[in-house]
Order: C-alpha cells, then sequence, then structure tokens
C-alpha cells in the first residue's frame, strides 16, 4: 500500500508540474485529489478521533503493573506469548532516572543514599527530588528546543546574530522546571503577545515565548520581499503543525495535500493569519527581525536620553570639550541602569485575508478565503476571527484545547519518545497518513487522557511513566525475546542505548569535576542583526558549562557535538537518530575537551585518592565498585604507561569513553 | 526524523537481523559489516553508472561567464546601449541596464570550437576534455539563496546537499575515510547549509577542512599529545572494558559496533593525514598544478588535495575558489582570480585523465550564478542567475561538447534552459541513481534532490 501511495503521488506530483502550464490540468488534480481523499483519510482518522477513555484490558499477571498504563502494555506483551523484562536493579535505575531527567549521572554518594533508603516509596521519592532541581529543566528544555529549531543565529543565506533568542531558550528552561501547564506553554508560544498581563514581569515572560515563532531560518537576503514573507509564513505555519499537531501543512502549499486532510484552501485560511503577523522590521535585503522593547518604562527614557546624547557627540561639528562632557554624562545616565529588555518575537500587523496561491505562487492568484482554522480540525465548528486582530490567539487557544485530540496526544507520544526511546507513535512529528501507526492507541489515548485531566502537567506524566512497571524494567532481556521483537514495539523491556549529544559532554565535565552550572543568559557578544563570528565557535565549546547555553550557530555547528547527532537546528525535529560512527571515537580520542577532561579528572583523583587510584576512579565514573580485574588492569596499565598523572588522565579517558559511562541503561 | 524508512517495507534491517542471529555469525563477516556500517554501508546504485566519485570546484561569488565561456558579438557592438530585452522582475541592484562589452576576447579551442577567454588559456587548452553548459539558469539572485539552491535544490528550505544525498545513496567507498569532504568552504551565504545533511543522518554530512574556524584538517584527527603507540594502548585498554561490559550483557549489535568504530578512528587517523599530504607528490606534478608557484600555489595545492582525496574513494569532493562578485572592479578581479585558478584546474583535469581516473570521475565548475551582460558602474556587472555557463568533464560525460545557448546578449538561457535541478538529475544519473526514485521519507513526505523538478540531460551523456 505504502509503495502504491508514493507511486501515485509521484503522478501526480508530475501532472502538477506540467499543470504549471496547462490550466485543464489543475482541475483534473482537484477531481484526482477528491478520489484519493476520502480513501486515505482511513490512514488518519485515528489522530483525529476524539480521546477515547480506553477500559484497562485484562491481563493475567496484573500484580506485575503498577500504574494504569502497565495493562495497555502488558497486554500486548501476553498476547503474543511474552513476559516483561525482570525489574532493573536499584543502581541500574537511580542512573538511568539521573540520565533521562538531569542528563547528568548521578555522583557516588546520590547512589549510595538512594540504595540505603529502603522505603517502599523510595524511588518515587528520588523523581520527585530530581524533578525538583533546575538540572531538570535545562535537559528536558533541550528536547523541546529540538522541535522548535532552536538556534542563535538565522542561518540560511545570511548568518545574522538572533541576540535575544536565548531569553526564549531560558524561557523554555524555566516553563519546564515550572511545570508551566502545556496548553498555556502553547499559547504563549503562538500568541503571548496579545495575552492580557498584569504587570510587565508577565508580560514579559508571555511574549518571550514567541521566541518559538521568530527563531526559524529564513532567507534574509531575497530581492523579492513578498516572497520571503510568505515563505516565512510557509516555515511558521510548518513548524507549528509539526511541532503542536504532528502534521504537515507545508504541502498544501501548493495543492490539496494528498495525505493529510488539509487543502489548499485551508492553508491560505491559516496563511492569512500568520500574513496578519509581522515577523521582521523590514523585508528588503538584508531583512531585520522584529524585537519587542520591555524595559521598564522609567529605564527606556533613560535609554532614550542615552541615544539622543551619543547621537550628539557622534556629530562632527560637536567640539571637544562638548563631547567630552557629553561622554561623563552618558556614564553617569548608564551608571546603574540595566540594560534594555529586548525580546525576539512577531508582533501584529494590518489584518488580511489571503487569495490562494495556484501552485504556491504568489503572482497566480485564485480565491480569497477568510482567516480561519481549517474546518476539518475543528469537526466542523467554526472559531471565530476578531476584525482587528490576526487571530493567532485564537488559533493558539483552539490549537491547545481540550476539544483538539491531536494537541495531547502528540505531546505525550513526545514525552514517551524522550523517555523510552521510541514513540507510541513511532513518528512523533508526523502522525498523518505517511507516519507510522501508533503501537498502541489505547495507551495513546490513556496517557492523553489522564495529561489533560492532570491540568496538562508534564511533570505528572514524568512521574506516570517513570513509575511504572514498563519503565523499571532491565535491558537484560531474553533472547528469544530480542529476536521476536528487535525494535522493542512491545516495550517488553528497557531498550539500551547511547546517551545524547549534550548528555555525553555534559557528563565527561560533570565527573571530570569541571561542570559550570552557572544558569542561563547568553554567551553570544553580537549587535542585533550583524553577522556572526564563527570564530568564536573554538573558543564557546571550551566554556564548561552546559552544553545547552552554548549558542547555537545555524551557519556551523560545533564539530564534537554534530557527531553524535544533534538535531540541524534548522529543522523541527522530536526523534533524533542515534547513530555509531567513526567520528565519535576521534572525537573522544583527540578533542580539547577530551583532553582537558582527563587531566582535569586525573587531578581530582589525586587529590582524592591516596591509594589504588584507578579503581576510585573507576567507582566515580561507572558509580559502582569495581572487580578485582578491573583494579589490576587499572594498576598494570598506569604503571606500564609512564608519568603517574599523564597516565592517569589517559586512565580517565578511557573510562570517559567506555561503552558503560556512554549508554544509558 | 522517520528512521531510515526507505526501507520501511522490510521487516528487519541488517542490524537486527544480525542481532537475531546471535553468535551464528562467522567473526570476520561481523567486522567486516560493523566496519561498513560505522562509516556508511554502500549501497547498490539502480543502474550502471558511469561516474563513481565526484569533483565539484565551486566558483564562488559568480564567475562572469559571459566574458569567460560565452562571447557575445552583440554585447560588444551595442556597448553603452540600454539591454534591448525585457530585464527581470528581480534583480538584486538597480541599474541603468547598459551593455557592457567584455574587456577581454575569447577564442575558439580544440576540435569543438568552445568559446574559451584569453583569461584561460590552461583551461582552453583541454577544450576538447570539457562540456559546456552555456544554458545554466537557477531561480535565485541573491549569493546565499543561489549557492544553497546550486548545492541543495532549494533556495526556501533547509535540504540534504547533493554531496550528502550521493553519500547516502551510494555510501563509501573507502572506510577509512569521510564519503564527503568540503575543502576550505564559505561560512557565509548558507555556510554549513552548503554541506549538511539536513534530515538525512548525520553520518551522510560533508566533512569540512579549512574555512573560517580550524585549520587544514578532518576533525580531532590527530592527538598532539600521544604517541601512537601510547595511544594504541589505551585504546586496547578500553576495548577490554567494553568486551567485559558486553560479555555481561550478551548479543548487542550496537555495542560491537561502538567497539569496531574505535578501530576505525584509529585506521583513519593513520590514513587520512598520509592521504591529504600534498608534499609527497613529485615536482612535475606539483608543477602541473601550479601547486609549486604563487599566485596559482593555494588553489593548486587544494586541487592537488582533492585528485589525492578522490583517488582514494572519498565519493564527493568539493573545492571553493573565490570572490568571484565583481560588482566593481571587473577587469582586475577576474584577472587575477583567473590567473589563481585556470592552470590548477586544468592540472587537475589533465593529471586524473593520465591516471586514467578521469572516465569514472565526473569533475564540476561552476558558480552560484553568471554576471549581467549589464553594467554596475562602469567596471562591473551584477548577479545573473537567468543564463551563464557551467563545464563539465569526465564520468561520463560528453566531451567537447557545448550544450544550449543564451540569448544575443547572454542575459537569459534560451536554446535548451538547464535549470539546477536539471543539473542534479543529470549528475544522479551519471553516478547510476534515478533521481525520481531515489528518496528519503522526512516528517510525512518522500523527499528528493530535485524536489519534483529534474530533466537528465540526455545530449551531453558520452
Amino acid at each position: 500500500m505504502v509503495i502504491e501511495i508514493n507511486k501515485l503521488i509521484r503522478l501526480i506530483d508530475r501532472i502538477l508540474k506540467f499543470s504549471k502550464n496547462i490550466g485543464v490540468f489543475g482541475r483534473i488534480i482537484s477531481c484526482l485529489g477528491l478520489l484519493i481523499g476520502p480513501h486515505l483519510g482511513a490512514e488518519t482518522d485515528w489522530a483525529y478521533a476524539l480521546i477515547e477513555n480506553p477500559e484497562l484490558p485484562k491481563v493475567d499477571t496484573a500484580d506485575w503493573t503498577r500504574e494504569e498504563m502497565d495493562f495497555f502494555v502488558l497486554a500486548g506483551i501476553e498476547k503474543r506469548d511474552y513476559l516483561p523484562t525482570k525489574p532493573a536493579t536499584k543502581r541500574t535505575l537511580i542512573r538511568r532516572a539521573y540520565l533521562d531527567l538531569h542528563g547528568l549521572p548521578p555522583s557516588t554518594s546520590q547512589i549510595e543514599a538512594f540504595l540505603s533508603d529502603e522505603r517502599p516509596d523510595a524511588w518515587g521519592r528520588l523523581i520527585d527530588e530530581l524533578l525538583q532541581s533546575p538540572r531538570y529543566g535545562e535537559r528536558w528544555a533541550r528536547h523541546w528546543l529540538d522541535v522548535a529549531r532552536y538556534a542563535d543565529t538565522n542561518g540560511m543565506d545570511e548568518d545574522i546574530a538572533h541576540p535575544s533568542a536565548w531569553r526564549y531558550r531560558d524561557y523554555v528552561i524555566r516553563s519546564f522546571n515550572k511545570d508551566k501547564p502545556f496548553d498555556r506553554f502553547i499559547v504563549e508560544q503562538l500568541a503571548g503577545d496579545l495575552l492580557p498581563a498584569k504587570d510587565l514581569v508577565q508580560k514579559r515572560e508571555q511574549t518571550v515565548g514567541l521566541g518559538f515563532l521568530s527563531v526559524g531560518p529564513k532567507m534574509l537576503a531575497c530581492d523579492d520581499p513578498d516572497k520571503m514573507r510568505r515563505d516565512i509564513v510557509d516555515e511558521q505555519m510548518d513548524t507549528m503543525g509539526r511541532a503542536f499537531l504532528g502534521m504537515t501543512i507545508g504541502c498544501a502549499r501548493c495543492h490539496d495535500h494528498k495525505i493529510d486532510p488539509i487543502s489548499i484552501k485551508d492553508y491560505y485560511g491559516l496563511a492569512g493569519i500568520f500574513m496578519s503577523t509581522k515577523t521582521l522590521t523590514k523585508y528588503s535585503v538584508v531583512a531585520e527581525f522584529h524585537e519587542h522593547d520591555l524595559t521598564k518604562e522609567e529605564h527606556q527614557k533613560k535609554w532614550l536620553e542615552v541615544r539622543r546624547l551619543e547621537g550628539e557627540q557622534k556629530k562632527k561639528e560637536t567640539p571637544k570639550d562638548k563631547k567630552d562632557k557629553l561622554a561623563e554624562e552618558i556614564t553617569a545616565l548608564k551608571k546603574g541602569l540595566p540594560a534594555p529588555f529586548r525580546v525576539m518575537g512577531v508582533t501584529e500587523y494590518p489584518t488580511q485575508d489571503v487569495k490562494v496561491h495556484l501552485r504556491g505562487d504568489y503572482l497566480t492568484l485564485g480565491e480569497e478565503v477568510p482567516r480561519g482554522v481549517p474546518a476539518i480540525w475543528t469537526e466542523g465548528k467554526k472559531v471565530a476571527m476578531p476584525e482587528k486582530q490576526s487571530g493567532r490567539l485564537e488559533l493558539a487557544r483552539w490549537i491547545a484545547s481540550a476539544d483538539n485530540p491531536l494537541t495531547a496526544r502528540v505531546i505525550v507520544n513526545r514525552l514517551w519518545r524522550w523517555h523510552f526511546g521510541r514513540g507510541i507513535v513511532p513518528t512523533p512529528d508526523n502522525f498523518g497518513g505517511l507516519g507510522e501507526k501508533p503501537t498502541h492507541p489505547k495507551l495513546l489515548d490513556h496517557l492523553a487522557r489522564k495529561f489533560v485531566e492532570s491540568g496538562w502537567s508534564v511533570k505528572s506524566m514524568h512521574r506516570l511513566m517513570m513509575n511504572s512497571a514498563t519503565y523499571r524494567q532491565s535491558a537484560e532481556a531474553e533472547l528469544a525475546l530480542v529476536e521476536y521483537d528487535p525494535e522493542n514495539k512491545l516495550f517488553a523491556r528497557w531498550q539500551r542505548r547511547r546517551v545524547e549529544s549534550e548528555v555525553v559532554r555534559d557528563s565527561i565535565l560533570m565527573k571530570a569535576n569541571r561542570l559550570d552550572l552557572d544558569m542561563g543568559g547568553s554567551m553570544l557578544v553580537v549587535q542585533p542583526n550583524k553577522y556572526v563570528n564563527q570564530g568564536k565557535l573554538t573558543e564557546h565549546s571550551m566554556v564548561p558549562r552546559r552544553t545547552v547555553y552554548l549558542p547555537v550557530y545555524r551557519s556551523s555547528g560545533y564539530d564534537g557535538q554534530k557527531a553524535f547527532d544533534t538535531a540541524d537546528p534548522a529543522v523541527s525535529n522530536g526523534n533524533r537518530r542515534t547513530s555509531t560512527v567513526a567520528g565519535q571515537a576521534l572525537y573522544l580520542m583527540n578533542s580539547e575537551l577530551m583532553h582537558a577532561s582527563s587531566k582535569a579528572l586525573a587531578d581530582f583523583v589525586i587529590s582524592k585518592a591516596s591509594d589504588n587510584r584507578p579503581a576510585w576512579m573507576i567507582k566515580h565514573v561507572f558509580g559502582r565498585d569495581p572487580t578485582k580485574d578491573e583494579s589490576a588492569r587499572g594498576i598494570t596499565f598506569v604503571e606500564s604507561y609512564g608519568d603517574e598523572k599523564a597516565a592517569l588522565a589517559a586512565f580517565a579517558r578511557v573510562l570517559l569513553s567506555s561503552n558503560e559511562f556512554l549508554y544509558m541503561e | 526524523m522517520n528512521l531510515c524508512s526507505h526501507r520501511a517495507g522490510l521487516p528487519l534491517s541488517r542490524r537486527e537481523m544480525l542481532q537475531r542471529s546471535g553468535t551464528g555469525f562467522g567473526a570476520m563477516a561481523l567486522q567486516a559489516m560493523l566496519a561498513r556500517e560505522a562509516r556508511g554501508e554502500a549501497k547498490a546504485p539502480l543502474l550502471p553508472g558511469t561516474a563513481k566519485r565526484v569533483i565539484f570546484l565551486f566558483m564562488h561569488g559568480g564567475p562572469s561567464t559571459v566574458d569567460l565561456f560565452d562571447p557575445k558579438p552583440l554585447l560588444a557592438r551595442d556597448n553603452g546601449k540600454p539591454f534591448p530585452l525585457k530585464v527581470p522582475r528581480i534583480t538584486s541592484h538597480k541599474s541603468k541596464n547598459l551593455l557592457l562589452k567584455s574587456p577581454w576576447s575569447c577564442a575558439q579551442h580544440g576540435e569543438s570550437g568552445a568559446q574559451v577567454s584569453e583569461l584561460l588559456p590552461h583551461i582552453a587548452s583541454m577544450a576538447d576534455d570539457l562540456c559546456f553548459v552555456r544554458s545554466m539558469y537557477g531561480s535565485n539572485s541573491r549569493h546565499g539563496g543561489a549557492l544553497l539552491e546550486l548545492h541543495t535544490g532549494s533556495d526556501t528550505f533547509t535540504r540534504p546537499s547533493m554531496g550528502s544525498w550521493i553519500n547516502y545513496g551510494l555510501g563509501s567507498e573507502n572506510e577509512n575515510l569521510p564519503g564527503f569532504i568540503t575543502i576550505n568552504p564559505s561560512g557565509s551565504h548558507g555556510g554549513a547549509g552548503a554541506w549538511s545533511s539536513a534530515f538525512l543522518p548525520a553520518k551522510y554530512s560533508g566533512t569540512r577542512i579549512g574555512g573560517k574556524s580550524g585549520g587544514m584538517k578532518v576533525p580531532f584527527i590527530d592527538n598532539p599529545l600521544q604517541n601512537r603507540e601510547k595511544q594504541r594502548k589505551e585504546l586496547d585498554l578500553l576495548a577490554s572494558f567494553n568486551r567485559d561490559h558486553l560479555a555481561q550483557r550478551g548479543v548487542d549489535s550496537e555495542l560491537e559496533s561502538r567497539i569496531a568504530s574505535y578501530e576505525l578512528a584509529f585506521k583513519m587517523q593513520m590514513e587520512v593525514p598520509g592521504v591529504q599530504d600534498v608534499s609527497s607528490e613529485p615536482d612535475y606534478i606539483k608543477k602541473l598544478y601550479g601547486a609549486d608557484v604563487d599566485p596559482t600555489k593555494s588553489f593548486g595545492e587544494q586541487c592537488l588535495m582533492a585528485r589525492r582525496f578522490s583517488e582514494a574513494g572519498v565519493r564527493f569532493v568539493q573545492l571553493s575558489h573565490r570572490y568571484w562578485d565583481s560588482h566593481g572592479n571587473l577587469k582586475k578581479e577576474h584577472e587575477k582570480l583567473s590567473k589563481e585558478m585556470d592552470k590548477p584546474v586544468a592540472g587537475l583535469i589533465s593529471d586524473l585523465k593520465q591516471r586514467g581516473l578521469l572516465d569514472e570521475t565526473l569533475v564540476l565548475w561552476g558558480g552560484e550564478f553568471g554576471r549581467t551582460p549589464t553594467a554596475q558602474g562602469n567596471d562591473g556587472r551584477d548577479h545573473n542567475p537567468h543564463g551563464f555557463t557551467m563545464f563539465m568533464a569526465g564520468g561520463g560525460i560528453k566531451p567537447g561538447t557545448v550544450y544550449g545557448s543564451t540569448d544575443d546578449y547572454g542575459y537569459y538561457a534560451e536554446d535548451k534552459p538547464v535549470h539546477f535541478h536539471d543539473l542534479h538529475a543529470t549528475i544522479l544519473h551519471l553516478m547510476g541513481i534515478d533521481h525520481e526514485e531515489f528518496t528519503y521519507r522526512y516528517a510525512g513526505r518522500d523527499f528528493r534532490l530535485t524536489d519534483v523538478e529534474g530533466k537528465v540531460v540526455h545530449e551531453i551523456l558520452a
């Protein structure tokens, strides 16, 4: 079936290609669309259906379960005559929980405290404790930043800095840490500027969320400003669709979507909302981003004065002594004056409805479509559009409403994917006809319902998923099960996997005793709308702060980080790949980060242990006692290597590059 | 991202097969497969291809091909007069659109009678090995957009680079080397977008050598702090820890694969610097490329390096020569740039030929656009994506060919126009890949290098 559909699509693409020149084909295509549409509809019905409240399935070994969700997983396993895998040991579990929730391994003392905690709810307490730590937000924000294709520079043709994008990144971290209800999080990211605010603090917080729409990649040196505006709108709609609804909207720019239920009219109805929204302050070469100035009024006045005086100071005709006086005045004014609070984000534009662009070309226009949310999404209920506002707020509220079955399903599936390494819908960014279907549709609905009931609390979903028996399984499964289900579609075991790029770097820094836990702010030193200096990349990468705080340059990534499969910051991605390539080994063998860290770890062990240093280091890095054999090998290695410090550094490199350290299980 | 959904129809991947077959596999076969997987598995081409490798000589900035390869008598005749045809709706700069005759002369060369400027005597002498496409066109009048369109097929969205596509399709020829190397690329006008794998797996991304940040080296390829013997000792200890770890866990091909990846990295360390080192080349070869003296030394060495990488099995090698953006000072700038580029490029092609490599290596020369036949100031030309020349050699291209033409003034591709999509379709065809069948599923769509466009230019195939 899949192949058939692809052939059909290719055929249609070909016809469309010719239809540019031959008008009559356009009509044939819309007919084809009608023919295919209902047929393919069935493929995606499950995603658009109302969320059910499925009954718990009957299972034989109910005492295995810990949470209701376990019944759905267990039923699937039992149906195939297999058993779930035995629970992981406490030592394995605490490491899993730390890596999963904090993106950092636990310390020896944290491990020991947990092992000696014999209270029956020790695991639940551990999860609560981890969720309270700011390290949690830094870790889970990174997942969302992949989806939001976050970057500190534009990339594409002109790699201009996003000087205030970091506020959005910090906002995401804050939102996860505060367990901001996810529906609220959605609305702020799409329409934070349109929400009522009781004071400046709230106004700032909501407006910062708009970074989501603004940080996308754009062609900034486009000689055709109309094309540029439409391309930006298209990118925003497409990212929004993927991020919140798991659907590809972009295809409908040129033709009725052949697989997902969105027509070209739906597209331009939505586009009207975004065309009534301003992202750039100018759309001519080279374009500039819009920023909200949310400086306190009194400070804003002072800054205006500063700018005025600076202008005067720069004038040629101003005499020298006047200039000196001005400089003094400026210094005095600036003293104690907080920097302007600028926020990268979209704003309102005069409202407009858009005409259908035939074949996506704005030079050949069809009928005008009123702004609106596609009827198919709302089961025919009309979402009223305000006359004097873009309609972003109405769209955002509709996306974030419990009446919309897609949104809750998409986000709980994302959370599941980030915990378990594989989504219930294996294609988290695509719930459409070309995505894969859920392996456990009832489980998905069960979770989506729980999520909405919890008030869209992400932390409550972490508790639920991690408390489950499913989560606590060991990775060491029966061979027969692994052979039957190599991809772990049944979730009948823990999927051992390499930790992500950021976790690799942060864990190495942490074990080397180098990790700087300073939070927030920007390491970029640039002016608004100015080019970034890529020469700074190496310098940034050497700063031992958590990787989430390193500026993301779209035109040039960190070689070491890229080798470990960071997502391309130009495209929304909630399902990173995990590859194993020689470039990763080279990074661990030869990078400056690794050398500095292994040296630091050698110094650390020397300061901490006076004898059997290799054994101490094994315990410190792996979080377990070394075997006799391992200690012996360590000692032999260090003794035969030469200089002890260099030897310990080499030994540190071995441990920090090992599979035991780099895999979460 | 959808994981390898190109094989969605198959029940098991090779890796999963291996995992299922447990320990039944022969140790040698296992190692070989892991090593291949760690570096990029070669996939069988769909068609018999003529080219195995590509060397792309990218002329950043947009060389004025109306001066270099596409002379127009009317331009000389009507010098200073307004351009009589319609000017494009979109141009990058405002202009009075007065015609500017070429400061140089062109002459016919070889049996094909291809026109080549006096600025490029060495390339001219190779005319019968080259195929000039004089009717190239793109859709974007700015560097960044045009550059991305040339490299990825899209000037609107982030898409994989053609080098990534080719590596994804064909895999590596030499597991000890990256499959896609870009030497000294520009960090601006798209930057990494020009060699990025976008939604394709990261391992198909280009490896940058040189460029703004970092020396002329594969990242992390050497270790100044440690001699090889000590590093070997360290890797042996690492392998012993990793093997113990694996033994406690039974079968896991991913863990095994990672163990193998260190061995591969160790071999790469030995091989890459050697391949890259042009100093070992004999003097007569260095002379051939102009790698011995200025002003050809720098680009000559890069061309020589490209040949060495290509010869060693790197699928796609790209060089960047810049900066051809002569809005003003055309005469001086183009003379200087031509001098730097001419001999190395001709040297590369003749060297490939004498080694018998040209037949299987496609060499592509060109910029992101050409330049207008109209003037900017009195000594400059603006960007022109509407009609310009690129040339190719080897790899199954018909030698001694001049294909297509622009209008009488050299502004628009007129006869047999070739869009970047068509160029991509043709390159893939030469590599044995059908551009319409070659897809990757990402976020609900099967993407192609050529999107929904592209026609193979059969007339230029040998």
